[in-house]
């Protein structure tokens, strides 16, 4: 006969392999959850606090406002223009950056020699500082002494005022831009392009697809979530631009270049209203989620491979 | 096992951070070998030995004659009372005229160590309304005030305390350059009474502009107004006062209190002289469009309006005395005017070496510091014991013009603790009317706008 003899309770650990693994991830990811609520997640609530104060960097916290900046922006003419300004600027920069990259990556995604000099070629203004750039830029702009303008009457052609003419400002720092930033983009979709099988390719070559029937079949729908990264960020980078407007217009002529950062560091810095200016940055911030979020809805991709 | 990893990396870097710290505190300091030098040089070794070395922020504009006078300044006093301050020395931040008050306001409100910084004589209401600088009143005896031209003075203070003494005076005038006179018959007059209007000036300007054969833009200019590439107030805030008799509202160019600029600025004289100032750039095209760095320097320029700081400008790129200069009264509507005032010193409240940086200030502003700096600058002075001992601000010396302009026809930049502000604008308004714009429109919506942005400072000078 034997006697069975009750199973003692096993104790439950509390440090398990799982809650191991959660701590170890979370100690990965500590220093940069540091940084973003360091660097930006409080600075977005002080930008917050700040727009409903009147409040200035030398003055301080004067008295509580509300939304009255807010209100105020509403009836600024100038808030409104470097709205515009801005737009125009992502309109023509954005979409004509992303499709010159892609067509130097799909160009130079070759590993011959001559690629990879253009490849750094291409790359180059994208390490070079962007203050230097600008200057240089608008020396090359200039209507009497620029380069561009010397090959122009060289060449028996009237001088254009690029800078100057408030038709031209906005699209001559477009150009420079898309030239200074034009290497950035390519690269990530040069990374994207890699990661594409060779298979398919060799697959439709076989059915004899053209390489353009390769390019919009394969290339295009494969390449969609690089070209989403690439859209959303140049779109932010975009709304961003300050220092060649900064450097080589000041917002002129005739408020023609007035970005909306350039009229935050005006607000903020130039006339004393960092309230207002913070406000600004607000409905910035806003404008910019809601069309990242677009974007990411529009070229939201079924394609895995 | 990766947590393990992790907090022994954690408490190896733990580690170092603190005994980095520690030694860093416990040990000694090396001076580098040029800090060590330095203060030898000017024989203060001493004094060095017994004070460790202060090196004094010095916030300025980037300008090269400027800087060189300030070291040379600095090895001065570093001479004076028996070598005490030897151990001092300066450290320079130089960044253009334009973003010199942004920088002030970013680095005083960050609490930035700054020590010394240059500051434009109508911000000095603004800086000290803010407390962006050290009340200096406590560190000047009275008789030290009368070392330089009440103007200066009046200027460099706040509710009557000094915060900032001058370092030089100014007063802008037209400068010229005689083998382009001379090629195209012209004869500037010679004496103030019998300056110029503005129209018989234009006639001058257009004679000297060359245009080679089939081109449209010229190879010499005949104007460039105002210093460097901007469109400050100061030069170019000339134009519609000059067109307002004395006293009138658009003379004063700002309603008593200080903020109200709506029927001031925007008067039809002042937009009738603005309308002027674009014809010079777009119908008569006598002045470039896009600014040219040293126009006149470069003799891409026959005529400037500046003050006499350009003559130390011109002795340094083509030695003294070899540039073919000459000098003119300011042209005018109905009244001649130029704007007083310049660069004064200001000490921020940040400063962690008051004692050095009062010390510096001193020295700087007084006869020996403000002679080694008209060496090197060579504008009107507003120390007085200087002033008269120059033989060019004497009558009949080249420099006199300019001293007897500051006191006839000298006339303060408007007053008030939003100068900034209004600088602001108006360049963006004087930059808009260049590009094309309705001048009127333009005049009258930047009124609106400069009232606006003032609208925080009523009530300043009560």
């Amino acid at each position: 006969m034997s006697v069975a003899t009750p199973a003692l309770p096993v104790p439950r650990r509390w440090w398990t392999a799982r809650r191991r693994g959660y701590l170890l991830a979370f100690l990965f990811i500590a220093p940069a959850l540091v940084n973003f609520l360091v660097f930006r997640y409080l600075p977005i609530l002080a930008a917050l606090r700040s727009s409903l104060w009147q409040y200035s960097l030398l003055g301080g916290y004067g008295e509580f406002i509300g939304l009255a900046a807010y209100r105020r922006m509403l009836e600024d003419p100038i808030f409104w223009t470097s709205l515009r300004v801005t737009a125009l600027y992502v309109l023509l920069k954005v979409p004509a950056q992303v499709a010159l990259s892609l067509l130097f990556a799909v160009l130079l995604q070759r590993e011959t020699r001559f690629a990879a000099v253009v490849r750094s070629a291409v790359f180059a203004p994208v390490v070079a500082s962007i203050v230097v750039v600008s200057v240089i830029w608008a020396l090359m702009y200039h209507v009497q002494l620029g380069l561009l303008n010397s090959i122009l009457t060289s060449l028996g052609l009237p001088r254009i005022a690029f800078l100057s003419n408030p038709r031209l400002a906005l699209v001559a720092i477009v150009v420079m831009m898309v030239w200074k930033e034009l290497g950035f983009s390519m690269i990530i979709l040069m990374a994207g392009l890699k990661g594409i099988p060779e298979m398919f390719y060799e697959a439709a070559r076989i059915d004899g697809a053209s390489p353009w029937q390769q390019f919009r079949a394969i290339t295009l729908p494969l390449l969609r979530r690089v070209l989403m990264f690439v859209l959303v960020t140049q779109t932010i980078f975009s709304f961003q631009v300050f220092v060649p407007v900064y450097t080589m217009t000041r917002g002129g002529p005739l408020d023609a270049t007035k970005v909306i950062v350039y009229y935050i560091y005006q607000n903020g810095f130039l006339f004393q209203d960092m309230g207002y200016a913070a406000a600004i940055s607000m409905v910035t911030l806003a404008i910019l989620l809601v069309v990242s979020g677009v974007q990411m809805r529009l070229l939201r991709s079924e394609v895995e491979y | 096992m990766w947590v393990r990893v992790w907090g022994g990396l954690t408490v190896l870097i733990v580690a170092v951070v603190a005994g980095a710290l520690v030694a860093s505190t416990v040990l000694p300091v090396r001076a580098s070998p040029r800090q060590a030098e330095a203060p030898a040089a000017a024989g203060g070794a001493v004094a060095q030995a017994a004070r460790p070395r202060v090196v004094l922020k010095f916030l300025t504009i980037t300008d090269d004659a400027q800087i060189n006078a300030w070291k040379a300044i600095l090895q001065e006093f570093r001479t004076i009372e028996g070598g005490k301050w030897a151990h001092v020395d300066l450290a320079f931040e130089s960044v253009p005229f334009q973003d010199l008050f942004p920088k002030i306001e970013s680095a005083v409100a960050a609490g930035a160590q700054m020590d010394l910084v240059q500051s434009d004589g109508p911000d000095m209401k603004h800086y000290a309304f803010y407390r962006s600088l050290v009340p200096l009143g406590r560190y000047f005896t009275p008789e030290e005030l009368k070392q330089w031209l009440p103007q200066s003075v009046e200027e460099g203070s706040f509710r009557g305390v000094l915060y900032g003494p001058p370092m030089m005076q100014s007063c802008s005038l037209m400068m010229y350059n005689r083998q382009m006179t001379d090629a195209a018959g012209i004869k500037p007059p010679t004496t103030l009474g019998r300056s110029w209007t503005m129209r018989q000036a234009l006639t001058a300007w257009q004679k000297t502009t060359r245009r080679p054969a089939g081109s449209s833009v010229p190879t010499v200019w005949g104007l460039r107004w105002g210093q460097g590439t901007w469109v400050g107030d100061y030069e170019h805030g000339i134009f519609r006062r000059s067109n307002g008799a004395k006293g009138s509202k658009t003379f004063q160019g700002m309603g008593p209190d200080g903020v109200t600029f709506v029927g001031y600025f925007d008067t039809p004289e002042a937009i009738e002289a603005m309308q002027f100032y674009q014809d010079l750039h777009r119908r008569y095209r006598v002045t470039p469009i896009e600014p040219i760095p040293q126009i006149f320097e470069t003799r891409k320029a026959a005529f400037m309006v500046t003050p006499d700081n350009r003559i130390g400008e011109l002795n340094r790129l083509y030695g003294e005395g070899k540039f073919p200069w000459g000098v003119t009264g300011i042209p005018y509507f109905k009244t001649q005017l130029c704007h007083t005032g310049s660069w004064h010193y200001g000490i921020s409240p940040n400063t962690r070496h008051l004692e050095e940086a009062v010390a510096f200030v001193k020295f700087a502003s007084s006869d020996a510091g403000a002679r080694i700096w008209y060496k090197h600058v060579r504008q009107l002075p507003a120390n007085v014991n200087l002033l008269n001992s120059l033989p060019e601000y004497r009558p009949g010396g080249r420099q006199h013009m300019w001293f007897e302009a500051m006191q006839r026809i000298g006339v303060p930049r408007i007053q008030t603790p939003g100068y900034t502000e209004y600088q602001q604008v108006f360049a963006e308004v004087a930059l808009n009317i260049i590009a094309g714009a309705d001048v009127a429109q333009q005049m009258k919506a930047g009124a609106r706008r400069i009232e606006g942005l003032l609208a925080k400072y009523r009530g300043w000078n009560r």
